[in-house]
């Protein structure tokens, strides 16, 4: 019945400081690329790729910082209606690291309570380099809640199993919440969005 | 993070608010190189939506800045050259005046007051505390807090708590004022105290047993659940904005919700407004008659240009003269003139049928009203465009002051600006939101003021089965010469207010103080939280449990040539006007734009982003994507709906 193919559709939202290798995940994802010496990508809004999770199809729609990072403005409407997040250090930068906090406050503040947020240590082919140890992480990401993974978008380390891991854990939730769908109170994402001209719908 | 600015654009834009940003966007979308500076911590300017925390901190910065002193210039004057001249810019923001708070909600006192704590958990106070004590997280002013207490024995009373002095004042003026000046922020704590104080307080908590009781705790608790505009606005579904977002494809990142219900008061009722077809034959106050006479005169507003036979004669009129001679009751001409034109009843025959027009036009584009609302508010407008901006290519920095313009002397024109770090940045043009402008700017220039009122009330203004309204209500004005004011009350699922609250924006244009120009209406609509309800009628009102009072300076009517001393490539964008509709904005950044680019498209749409190739890609992208669907709704895909093709309907 549904005019669009897929089951599920997700958006997730990629955090953290600049230059730890966010928009090289998304890429390495959607496109299996690396792209080296690569910068700031322009006009490119969010990326998609549409995975099949145990026969179901999850359209998962990637939105990166566009930049705004760099001088910490980051709009707050990037957060909204936002169903995982991915906050992402260097853990060859120990300052990507103790940014985090920073970081968690702005997602309290501004995303969804029901947000999955995932914390990803990035770079582990530089692991000569590193200056954030596993354990620190691991404590880190315990304490606050978080699920943790240490990714290489080079090597394509971990890249898909944080997507797919992720994919599922949001398949479940989201199945949890139809079932327990007498909330009162709205969530976000249940206004309406417009979208251009020549995007309608062909059913 | 210490990453540096670069020092060369194609355009500086100082300042984040809905015309800066659309043009941020355009630029940025056309090729240029865009800098977009704020100097303050947030987005939007006086187009911002703040949390609850957040609009107290705001409240504290108008005041601070009202006491600020100027800085020693300088730094930055050494860094002008001979050849150049230098034109400062403005350092604090006098755009906000005449703040008031009055906190109505009892302000339960659990935390710092351990020994008033005892007494508020007797039966007689816990629904109606009597406690007022400032609020914590905001400290919005340092002066002392009064406050009021009724119920409490005097030996209480008498007692100092923490740095708080109780007293106990007259009943008869609930307000507690603190210095009421001009500038200034001003709190005044009203006592929700019993009128009457012999009255048992016990017989006053059994009098309402059906209504929440909301207390300042909670809204302080919850209250990043509040976003609250600056600017109370609405998107007109045919508007120029919504156009915009859907050309630009900027309305991806925003969610809209329809304004449910316009409303109308008169003779001191709340009523609902019939304007859809279906509203008008389902409508229970009005008879058989009344209904076809307005449906025949909606039908001729459609496409009143086709019968010129029908106005000519009333060219020269008012529109409210005109509807009189349109065989209207009177009921139906209150309903045309203030619900759905929406004009002061001074505004000509033509500019009412175009009014009227517009309103018909817009309804059922999206809904049964011709009104959208953003969720989370209006401020997410601006930093939509922003996010088109930066996806283009455009640097953003927040926080980030600007000190000057550099004027070469030779050519007139400004080339550069210095920041608050004495850095210099070139760029070929320059745009500038009137507020940052300095005093030597300005002094031709002459502002208009918008009075605005914030309420945080705990019922609808008109009940109906369902709780989650949009309503919007004109509010004529009680006397002749006096200006209509604007009501706009937003439920909590436009994630603008926690659960079991309304949020209420009060506009009009200012005369006086905000607090003088809307006092009024806010008394004929609310009740003060805990004040006697004697009379039944009286019970029915909403009570207030929050309000907030400021002037915002309109900076909307502002010719270029007031300013003094501009060079020719800065160009200037004016705050929030007091229009309902954000057609100014777009109309001044388009018309900036194409000042600036003559050439160039305006916010045309970007591409696909399934159909972005990069460079070195050999691979398309993987699924045969041909839509891009916005949202990922996965909670209630029943209520999710997309806005696709204008002049289509939703689909449910």
């Amino acid at each position: 019945m549904s005019m669009e193919d897929y089951d599920f559709l997700f958006k997730i939202v990629l955090i953290g400081n600049a230059g730890v290798g966010k928009t090289c995940l998304v890429r390495r994802f959607t496109q299996g690329l690396f792209p080296p010496g690569q910068g700031a990508t322009i006009g490119v809004d969010f990326m998609i790729k549409t995975v099949e999770i145990n026969g179901e199809k999850v359209k998962l729609q990637i939105w990166d910082t566009a930049g705004q990072e760099r001088f910490r403005s980051i709009t707050q409407s990037y957060y909204r209606s936002a169903n995982a997040l991915i906050l992402t250090y260097d853990i060859t930068c120990e300052e990507s690291f103790r940014c985090l906090p920073e970081w968690l406050r702005e997602i309290e503040q501004y995303a969804s309570n029901k947000v999955i947020t995932v914390l990803v240590g990035n770079k582990i082919d530089l692991a000569e380099r590193r200056e954030v140890s596993q354990q620190r992480a691991e404590e880190f990401s315990e304490a606050q809640d978080m699920y943790y993974l240490e990714t290489s978008a080079k090597e394509s380390d971990n890249v898909e199993k944080l997507f797919l891991d992720l994919a599922c854990r949001l398949i479940s939730e989201a199945r949890q919440n139809t079932l327990v769908n007498n909330v009162s109170s709205p969530l976000p994402g249940e206004g309406k969005s417009i979208s251009y001209l020549t995007c309608c719908n062909f059913n | 993070m210490a990453d540096s600015l670069p020092t060369e654009f194609d355009v500086v834009i100082i300042g984040t608010g809905l015309p800066e940003s659309i043009l941020a966007a355009a630029c940025s979308r056309s090729g240029q190189r865009v800098l977009h500076l704020d100097s303050r911590s947030y987005y939007g300017g006086n187009w911002a939506s703040f949390s609850f925390s957040g609009l107290l901190s705001w409240l504290k910065e108008c005041q601070q800045n009202s006491d600020f002193e100027e800085e020693s210039a300088a730094v930055w004057q050494d860094l002008i050259r001979e050849t150049e001249a230098a034109i400062t810019l403005c350092r604090k923001d006098e755009t906000i005046q005449h703040t008031e708070v009055f906190c109505y909600a009892s302000q339960d006192v659990d935390d710092n007051m351990e020994e008033t704590d005892a007494l508020q958990r007797t039966p007689s106070s816990e629904a109606s505390s009597t406690l007022t004590k400032p609020p914590d997280s905001a400290c919005l002013a340092e002066e002392t807090h009064h406050v009021t207490s009724y119920e409490m024995p005097a030996k209480d009373t008498a007692k100092n708590v923490g740095k708080i002095s109780l007293e106990i004042t007259d009943v008869e003026e609930t307000l507690v004022k603190e210095s009421n000046c001009g500038d200034k922020t001003c709190i005044h704590t009203v006592s929700d105290g019993d009128k009457d104080e012999n009255k048992p307080v016990v017989k006053d908590n059994t009098d309402q047993p059906k209504r929440n009781s909301i207390t300042y705790s909670q809204i302080v608790k919850e209250g990043r659940r509040f976003n609250i505009d600056l600017v109370s606005k609405l998107l007109y579904s045919q508007g120029l904005l919504i156009d915009l977002l859907i050309k630009s494809n900027v309305s991806r990142y925003a969610e809209f919700k329809n304004v449910t219900r316009i409303l109308t008061f008169r003779e001191g009722k709340v009523e609902q407004v019939p304007c859809s077809r279906a509203d008008v034959f389902n409508s229970k106050a009005l008879t058989m008659v009344e209904k076809r006479m307005l449906m025949k005169f909606l039908t001729f507003c459609v496409d009143y240009e086709q019968h010129p036979d029908e106005y000519q004669a009333f060219m020269q009129c008012s529109f409210s003269e005109y509807l009189k001679t349109k065989k209207l009751t009177p009921s139906l001409q209150h309903f045309v003139l203030h619900s759905i034109a929406m004009t002061e009843s001074s505004c000509t025959t033509i500019d009412g049928l175009k009014a009227t027009k517009n309103f018909l036009q817009c309804l059922g584009r999206f809904g049964n009203t011709p009104f959208l609302f953003p969720l989370y508010g209006q401020g997410e407008i601006p930093q939509c465009f922003c996010r088109m901006c930066a996806v283009f290519g455009g640097i953003y920095c927040l926080r980030h002051k600007v000190q000057c313009f550099v004027v070469d002397k030779e050519s007139g024109r400004c080339k550069a600006i210095i920041d608050h770090f004495g850095q210099r940045i070139n760029a070929k043009y320059f745009i500038v939101e009137d507020s940052y402008l300095s005093e030597d700017t300005c002094s031709n220039v002459r502002y208009k003021q918008i009075s605005r009122a914030v309420l945080i009330t705990d019922q609808s203004i008109l009940k109906t089965d369902s709780d989650q309204q949009i309503s919007i209500l004109i509010v004529p004005p009680a006397e002749p010469g006096t200006c209509a004011v604007r009501v706009i009350e937003l439920c909590s699922s436009t994630m603008t207010c926690m659960k079991d609250t309304y949020l209420v924006h009060l506009t009009c244009s200012s005369s006086k103080t905000a607090r003088e120009d809307l006092e009024s209406v806010v008394k004929k609509l609310f009740i003060p939280y805990g004040e006697t309800e004697i009379d039944k009628e009286e019970v029915t009102k909403p009570r207030l449990l929050w309000a907030l009072y400021f002037n915002m300076r309109d900076s909307s009517g502002i010719s270029r040539s007031s300013y003094n001393g501009l060079p020719s490539n800065i160009y200037v964008c004016s705050g929030p006007d007091c229009g309902l509709g954000n057609e100014h904005a777009v109309r001044q950044a388009q018309t900036l734009f194409q000042e600036i680019f003559p050439s160039e498209e305006f916010c045309p749409p970007p591409p696909n982003p399934d159909d972005i190739i990069f460079d070195g890609d050999d691979k398309q992208p993987e699924a045969p994507e041909t839509k891009n669907i916005i949202i990922a709704k996965l909670e209630s895909s029943e209520e999710c709906k997309n806005l696709e093709s204008p002049g289509k309907h939703l689909q449910n």
